[in-house]
């Protein structure tokens, strides 16, 4: 499960090396990402589609989040 | 035992009675006592009965150590360096290992509830109840989240949790609260319903087939069906066993990522 952090006692002292590739475990805080999106902007596209009487802006605002939520993972995980 | 698990015998495929599929009942347990309107469940006590193991190993390993370690102190050494070695280091370094017994206590503790699921005579896993890996992840989340307040200043920390690195200023009002949303309020979701989906799946699963091959086992060619379903309760419980290991690995491993994640100054 941590294929491609440090090896068995391997890591450097003083926290994780930048030069190495993050543990497998940003892979599961991604889903927390694609979760939260989704949730976030469903809720905000159901509230106005409330409000608005467009009942369609709920899948809408879900979509907005799973979209906005990709393109939050992509930005972090190609910076640096 | 569980009232439908009472009611199970004598009923047998082609003697006119259905499938009695386990369901969410299974998952209820009558209180062994009650206090008030405290009760007291098999859940809890299994639960008490994991903490202790747990502490008595330690204790008992632990108690006069030696430099060449031997028997309990052997195996608990094992058991240390293990989750030092592949939950903690790649995740924190050196500098993490004073969230070391923090770690060590998390891991053995659902690693000995989730084993509870096939001990025979126990067979009830307490994570599949999700009380027990609520409060767990409720831990987990003050536990980062203080650690963040300590390491960056209130202020400091927020901020970190809700700008993510490496966004272009012109998108951030629009990724900025998912950022927020996830970090603190997703984050202790997922490690809940993570561990008690798994627990529960798994329960459910050995459930289906253990029960299986007692209702088709009848002197007919339900004996064959009875005997593959058994097969596969042996199969499943092997899955079962690496499943337990590994749930109880992700949740210590995501808790090391949500300290380090707290404590790392960028990302």
């Amino acid at each position: 499960m941590t294929g491609g952090g440090p090896g068995p006692g391997g890591a450097p002292p003083g926290g994780r090396d930048p030069s190495q590739p993050r543990p497998a475990s940003f892979g599961w805080a991604i889903l927390s990402y694609l979760i939260g999106g989704m949730v976030l902007y469903g809720f905000v596209g159901w509230l106005i589609g409330r409000w608005t009487g467009l009942p369609w802006l709920f899948p809408v605002g879900m979509l907005a989040g799973l979209a906005s939520a990709i393109a939050l993972v992509i930005f972090r995980v190609t910076k640096s | 035992m569980s009232d439908v698990a009472v009611s199970m015998p004598g009923c047998h495929i082609f003697s006119g009675c259905g499938y009695p599929a386990p369901s969410i009942s299974y998952f209820y347990f009558k209180p062994i006592f009650t206090i008030g309107s405290f009760q007291f469940t098999k859940p809890m006590l299994l639960a008490i009965v994991s903490a202790a193991i747990v502490l008595t190993f330690f204790f008992v390993a632990f108690r006069k150590p030696k430099i060449v370690p031997r028997g309990a102190q052997n195996l608990g050494e094992m058991g240390v360096l293990f989750v030092r070695d592949q939950i903690l280091r790649p995740q924190l370094g050196k500098k993490g290992d004073k969230y070391l017994p923090f770690l060590v206590s998390i891991f053995f503790f659902v690693w000995i509830m989730n084993v509870f699921g096939i001990i025979p005579l126990v067979d009830f896993p307490p994570t599949s109840r999700i009380a027990f890996p609520a409060a767990l992840a409720f831990i987990v989340w003050v536990t980062y989240i203080t650690i963040g307040m300590k390491s960056k200043g209130p202020i400091g920390y927020f901020r970190e949790m809700a700008i993510p690195q490496g966004a272009p200023w012109w998108i951030l009002p629009l990724l900025a609260p998912i950022e927020l949303f996830s970090n603190v309020l997703v984050r202790p979701f997922t490690l809940t319903i993570r561990l008690m989906a798994n627990m529960l799946a798994g329960h459910l699963l050995l459930l289906v087939f253990g029960l299986a091959s007692w209702y088709l086992f009848s002197a007919s060619i339900g004996l064959l069906y009875a005997t593959t379903s058994f097969v596969l309760t042996i199969i499943l419980t092997g899955l079962e066993v690496l499943i337990q290991a590994l749930q109880a690995f992700i949740f210590t491993t995501l808790t090391a990522f949500y300290i380090a994640d707290a404590t790392e100054t960028a990302h």
